[in-house]
């Protein structure tokens, strides 16, 4: 079972996230922010990495493109989904090198995003 | 301080009048004393003659006394030549004055004129400049104190001009920021309320009937939010000079398809005609796809909300000059000349009884507007009452010279 870390500041939107792919068959672990998620892959054991990162754009501590960027100087090529409030919160220029599998706003369109992540975590 | 217009006149006209006064008073003494002395020389004349004659009369003044009434006649001819030589000369004397002293108004006033010029010319630079939005333009203050008083009242009316402008700026940055702001912190919450309205509607089958309709009253209120949201978003950026896009040749058909298909289902529930004509062989369009598509969506939404059921409505494409220029026409009520000069400003949406039924946010048409002017091109509309309305936009050929650089934005709200 593909395994997916969602890191979103907003406790209902992690909710309502974990609720919708944990019915679609997916585990699910979350983070507040980005901070928590370089923590949790830096210290869990690298062969443990989630299958996808679906990463809130703006966060505080630390960002979704920030977290992001420190795990791909790390080495971790894990397919990651960007969300974002508007599309002018990302600003596509400055995440060329990152390696993103995909952008979504807000409101979340869920058929979208369970597509996506169907197609990333495929094995 | 500098010297005043009104002062240097009064002195002007004080010396001007006095030596005008001075010339009158002294040639006007002057004849008057001629003529008296004239006068009295000729009345002597004649007493001397008439004394001469009553002794040629009486036999007693001998030769002596015809001699002098031979003399004293030519005496009074002189006296007569003598005053009219005089008379002359002080016409003349007075003439010369007259004439000294408006030659000397004359420079005195056009010394004036030309002292008031430059003030005056640098004046209108700066406040044809001012009115050319230029707002430090200022004059320099000097010159005549009337000028010196104008220039300073002038460049205090600039200096308020200038700050009033920069409040203004600043409150517009504060709105646009605001706008961008509120649609981004909405978001949350809405995706929350969505998301989880829908989590409901996957278990409809558990629902009873008037839950299921519940929350599709729910979802249908989310999804306008989220159009408003995107149209606020859109015209803040728009207002902020944000709002860019990225032209590419673009084939005219799909778009066109595109469009209609997403309006298919609903036109179809009103009974609605829904056509598209689309001139064969159409060159491609410098555009960004995303954003046409957007604008005949919200001209087809607006089509089809405010037309009756079994309304036409119909999508057309044709070439005209270097352009393609894309209609959307239908058959509905058409729009009030009254209503028609507002219709492309925020929030104004149309009456009639229909509005019940109309979801619209009424920035779609001040939204499109934006985005038609982006690309180049200028929006209008035509319609009549009981005939219907068509909206119409010209979009640049691809290729054309000056057709589409890499990106453009709307042009920095200065």
């Amino acid at each position: 079972m593909a395994r997916v870390l969602v890191a979103d500041d907003s406790e209902t939107i992690l909710l309502l996230l974990r609720t919708r792919l944990e019915l679609a068959g997916y585990e699910v672990e979350t983070a507040a922010d980005g901070q928590e998620v370089t923590e949790r892959l830096y210290k869990g054991d690298r062969d443990r990495l989630p299958d996808l990162l679906l990463l809130d754009a703006m966060m505080p501590r630390k960002s979704g493109i920030d977290a992001l960027r420190e795990l791909r100087a790390a080495g971790v090529d894990t397919p990651a989904l960007i969300v974002s409030a508007h599309q002018d919160a990302t600003d596509a220029n400055a995440t060329t090198d990152l390696e993103v599998s995909g952008y979504l706003t807000k409101p979340i369109d869920f058929d979208r995003l369970l597509d996506s992540i169907a197609e990333l975590t495929r094995t | 301080m500098s010297p005043s217009l009104a002062n240097r006149l009064r002195i002007g006209f004080a010396i001007g009048f006095a030596v005008l006064t001075a010339m009158a008073v002294i040639g006007v003494g002057r004849f008057i004393q001629q003529r008296q002395d004239f006068e009295d020389a000729i009345a002597r004349s004649y007493q001397v003659e008439m004394a001469a004659r009553v002794k040629v009369a009486e036999g007693s003044g001998g030769k002596v006394a015809r001699d002098t009434v031979a003399v004293q006649a030519e005496r009074r001819e002189e006296l007569r030549d003598q005053i009219s030589s005089d008379t002359r000369d002080t016409a003349i004397l007075v003439a010369a004055g007259l004439i000294a002293g408006l030659t000397g108004a004359l420079l005195l006033f056009s010394g004036l004129i030309a002292s008031m010029r430059r003030p005056l010319e640098e004046l209108v630079d700066a406040a044809g400049r001012l009115a050319a939005g230029d707002r430090s333009a200022r004059v320099e203050v000097g010159g005549l104190s009337e000028t010196a008083t104008l220039g300073a009242a002038f460049n205090e009316m600039a200096g308020e001009l200038e700050l009033e402008a920069s409040r203004r700026d600043r409150l517009d940055r504060l709105k646009d920021e605001f706008v961008l702001t509120a649609s981004h912190e909405l978001r949350s919450p809405l995706t929350s309320v969505q998301g989880f309205a829908e989590l409901l509607m996957l278990e409809r089958d558990s629902l009873t009937p008037k839950q299921v309709e519940t929350v599709e009253i729910i979802l249908d209120n989310c999804r306008h939010l989220v159009r408003l949201l995107n149209d606020l978003l859109d015209l803040a950026r728009s207002d902020a000079g944000r709002l860019a896009i990225t032209p590419k040749p673009t084939r005219v058909e799909p778009l066109i398809d595109d469009a209609v298909r997403t309006m298919r289902a609903q036109t179809e529930g009103a009974h609605q005609i829904l056509t598209q004509q689309v001139e064969p062989g159409l060159p491609l369009i410098e555009v960004e796809a995303d954003r046409i598509r957007q604008i005949l969506v919200n001209l087809l939404t607006n089509a089809h909300e405010y037309s009756p059921e079994g309304a036409s409505i119909e999508v057309t494409a044709r070439v005209v000059d270097a352009d393609v220029e894309i209609a959307v026409t239908d058959n509905g009520p058409g729009i009030p000349e009254t209503q028609l000069e507002h219709i492309f400003e925020r929030f104004v949406r149309g009456d009639a009884g229909l509005t019940q039924r109309v979801g619209g946010t009424g920035l779609g048409l001040a939204i499109s507007k934006s985005l038609v002017e982006l690309h180049g091109g200028t929006l209008a509309v035509e319609s009549m009452v009981g005939v219907g309305s068509t909206f119409s936009f010209r979009l640049p050929i691809a290729g054309e010279a000056g057709g589409g650089g890499p990106a453009r934005a709307i042009a920095e709200a200065s």
